[in-house]
């Protein structure tokens, strides 16, 4: 609707409302002589028959234009209800008839009358998004758009051509006005049963804003059940005339208080869609993804939401962590709303299924967000991708460390083992050379045997700072006292560890940071002492070494303080080195441990 | 004097045995895994068991546990823990609470037979050995406030060889003393190190081992 529609629509309904004054006024105070009155009703009109023809039409046009708006029929169904209304006036039809033929007039009386009722349960029934939302819904309001017409036109039709039929048409006006009492019966119930059953199916937002417009109804739904005991009393009992004719006239009274309904459903709805509006106004101050879950729960009024994230690389949605998310099934208590192009989702909202009819609002919601969604996203994604650098370097720690405790155990079973049995049968050779008194012999054995013994020391060194077997035996304190135990400087070891061992890949990197801190302090610091303190608590091992050289270490050229980095984020851990020129160097691990 | 020797390697157990019995052992049993060497233990009167400290299953303490097992279980039975790395760590928790019948050296021992023959003899007839690498580096560790330093050479020979669990008898004898001057070394030893004056021979070895570890 284009903003001179509206402007023409809102200049038209003035027009209808200022004209239907007029002619109320016209009616009233200046009676023309020549107008027929036995075209409509009574001769003797109550004083309050302007207020009844008025009242109600202008109340639902006037509320209709205010909610005018672009993407909701809600305000052209109440301009419907409105013009329905006031048409069926009293002063606006007799000002019609003094230009146009009475039976157009009547026509269009008769139209109007029988059609604002359905307008109104179209309003009820699309209310608050405008769009009927069922196909039972659709198929009911247009059948009695066409059916409540037409019977009204019937008997109307009837009625006019009445005389010419003569004795029949007693019977055939009591067959079309029961028609029509029985189409209006049967739109009545359907229709009340129809809100009836889509205010019970809705969601707790959707009831929100239904239940001030069904509340406004119950005004109008009690002068209508009043009125029918009224007609079956009149039928009945006789009771007087005038009781059930006031009633009825008034009856159009009881509906002002429905455009107050839909004013107030609307604006709480329209709480829910200004709750977005704050959502924007947070994103402009700079949302960081974390806040943008909550601050949708909130728009959305469901504290259960998850945003989803659209992980093109995986193929699935992922929450903030990269954890996987699945999207829920369209049977479960969970319901889910995919945002962007279907092809390259963007991210997807999961809510609680009874916020299901309440889609509009989440694509609104997350239309707002599009922007931090997509930005999120993309966090989302980096962080997935660390997560699996993480992960891999882990994995490469992990078989090295692996890969060492295999070379170390293959020199422990093999050569080392295998010298060992060598030494033992030379021991048994010189004994044989001793037997036989061939002391030469048995001097080159012995000669022989310090070098395989040499050998075997430097094999075991080799071995040993491949991998530590203590360290696997023992755990970390053990491995670190036997380092310290072999340390040319003096070396003091503080705190503990705790008594449960802590997982291998933990237990290598913080072992080979304080080996390789001790290697480096004995080699560059000059230091005359060393200090190692180990603290384990809250889900966090620590490892600090220190010591009182010259400081000033290189960080950058071959050090092995750089691979030393490297293991300890494999681990999810940090290090740190403080080695400012002439205060030492210290060294400090921690990783993430239970 | 019976002996069980348990190393999963064949090639070293049957060296092992040959080296043992050209010594005058008797090797009544040879065990490759720690299930073995537990019937062998239960089966055969053995003063003495020779085992690695690696063993299947996972190659890393199986032997330490079934040497602990064997002096909890068989207190008359001496234990002598092989291995192929010495740590103090491993020594003192196979020493435990009692020196007695206990041995812990390094494997490569065997180049020196009659050092390790009288090792092994040592811990079958009731007394200790601890190998000289152990001691030798805790001796040589550094200390922040180190009375070590005040020892003389020929002390701090006579505090190895304490530390090794040797007698008073063959540390005079080895460093060719009177034994006499041994136990005036001794005193100054313990009165220079602040160690309570010594309980008898070679059961001294836990205090020295427990000073030069925690100092």
């Amino acid at each position: 609707m284009t903003t001179l529609q509206r402007r023409v629509i809102q200049a038209g309904m003035l027009a209808l409302i200022a004209l239907a004054l007029a002619s109320e006024f016209s009616v009233t105070f200046h009676l023309p002589e020549s107008v027929s009155w036995q075209l409509v009703g009574p001769a003797e009109r109550p004083w309050y028959s302007p207020l009844v023809d008025i009242l109600p039409g202008a109340a639902f046009i006037l509320a209709g234009l205010i909610e005018l708006r672009p993407r909701t029929r809600v305000g052209l169904l109440m301009l419907g209800v409105g013009v329905g209304l006031l048409l069926g006036g009293e002063g606006l039809t007799l000002m019609l008839a003094r230009a146009l033929p009475p039976q157009i007039v009547l026509g269009a009386v008769v139209i109007a009358s029988s059609v604002w009722p359905v307008v109104l349960l179209h309003l009820l029934l699309a209310f608050p998004r405008g769009a009927l939302a069922s196909r039972l819904d659709r198929f009911v309001v247009r059948f009695f758009y066409v059916a409540l017409p037409l019977v009204s036109l019937l008997a109307l039709a009837i009625m006019v051509v009445e005389p010419t039929f003569g004795i029949h048409s007693q019977l055939l006006f009591g067959v079309a006005t029961g028609a029509a009492l029985a189409v209006e019966l049967a739109f009545l119930l359907i229709g009340a049963g129809l809100v009836i059953r889509r205010w019970l199916l809705g969601g707790r937002a959707r009831r929100r804003s239904m239940s001030p417009l069904v509340l406004a109804m119950v005004p109008y739904v009690a002068v209508i059940l009043l009125s029918l005991g009224g007609i079956v009393q009149y039928q009945i009992w006789r009771i007087p005339a005038t009781y059930l004719e006031g009633l009825l006239m008034a009856s159009p009274l009881a509906l002002v208080a429905v455009p107050v309904g839909v004013w107030i459903g609307l604006l709480r709805s329209g709480l829910d869609m200004s709750s977005v509006g704050d959502l924007v106004v947070q994103l402009s101050g700079g949302l960081v993804p974390e806040k943008l879950q909550p601050a949708l729960a909130q728009a959305l009024h469901d504290p259960s939401l998850q945003v989803a994230y659209w992980l093109p690389a995986q193929g699935w949605f992922a929450d903030l962590e990269g954890s996987r998310l699945e999207l829920p099934t369209s049977d479960s208590e969970r319901a889910s709303t995919v945002l962007g192009d279907p092809a390259g989702p963007v991210a997807a909202l999961i809510y609680d299924s009874s916020l299901r009819h309440e889609g509009q609002l989440a694509e609104t919601a997350a239309a707002a967000v599009r922007m931090a969604l997509e930005n999120a996203r993309l966090q989302v994604q980096l962080r997935a991708q660390l997560e699996e650098v993480r992960q891999s370097r882990a994995r490469l720690v992990e078989a090295a460390d692996s890969e060492r405790q295999r070379v170390e155990r293959n020199l422990h079973d093999g050569a080392q083992q295998q010298l060992v049995t060598l030494l033992l049968s030379m021991q048994a050779t010189k004994a044989e050379a001793l037997r036989r008194s061939d002391r030469a012999t048995a001097r080159l054995i012995d000669a022989n045997m310090a070098e395989l013994k040499q050998a075997l020391d430097e094999l075991r060194e080799l071995a040993h700072g491949i991998h530590p077997t203590i360290l696997t035996q023992a755990g970390l304190l053990p491995a670190i006292r036997s380092l310290t135990d072999r340390c040319p400087i003096p070396v003091e070891v503080k705190g503990e560890l705790g008594d449960d061992r802590m997982a291998p890949p933990l237990e290598a990197a913080l072992y080979f940071v304080v080996a390789e801190s001790v290697t480096n302090a004995v080699k560059h610091s000059k230091g005359r002492r060393m200090s190692i303190s180990l603290d384990r608590r809250a889900g966090w091992a620590a490892v600090e070494v220190s010591d009182d050289g010259v400081g000033g270490a290189d960080l950058s050229h071959g050090s092995g303080l750089r691979g030393l980095t490297d293991r300890i984020a494999a681990v999810g851990g940090r290090l740190e080195v403080k080695t400012a020129p002439g205060e030492g160097t210290v060294v400090h691990a921690e990783v993430p441990c239970e | 004097m019976r002996v069980i020797v348990a190393d999963d390697s064949v090639l070293f157990r049957e060296g092992l045995a040959r080296v043992l019995e050209g010594a005058g052992f008797e090797v009544v049993g040879q065990a490759s895994n720690p299930d073995e060497l537990d019937r062998l233990v239960a089966e055969e009167k053995a003063s003495l068991v020779i085992l690695d400290i690696r063993m299947p299953p996972t190659q890393t303490d199986e032997g330490l546990i079934a040497a602990k097992k064997i002096r909890r279980q068989h207190p008359e039975m001496g234990v002598l823990l092989l291995s192929q790395y010495v740590e103090s760590h491993h020594a003192m928790e196979l020493l435990g609470q009692s020196p007695d019948r206990v041995g812990y050296l390094l494997k490569d021992r065997f180049a020196d037979l009659d050092e390790f023959i009288d090792a092994v003899r040592r811990v079958g007839n009731g007394g200790s050995a601890v190998d000289p690498r152990v001691v030798s580096q805790l001796l040589g560790r550094k200390r922040s406030r180190d009375l070590i330093e005040d020892l003389t050479d020929r002390e701090r020979s006579v505090l190895a060889l304490m530390a090794e669990g040797r007698s008073n008898e063959a540390i005079a004898s080895g460093l060719n003393i009177s034994p006499k001057t041994l136990e005036a070394h001794i005193g100054t030893i313990y009165s220079k190190l602040g160690l309570e004056p010594a309980v008898a021979d070679h059961r001294r070895v836990l205090a020295v081992l427990n000073y030069l570890r925690s100092s």
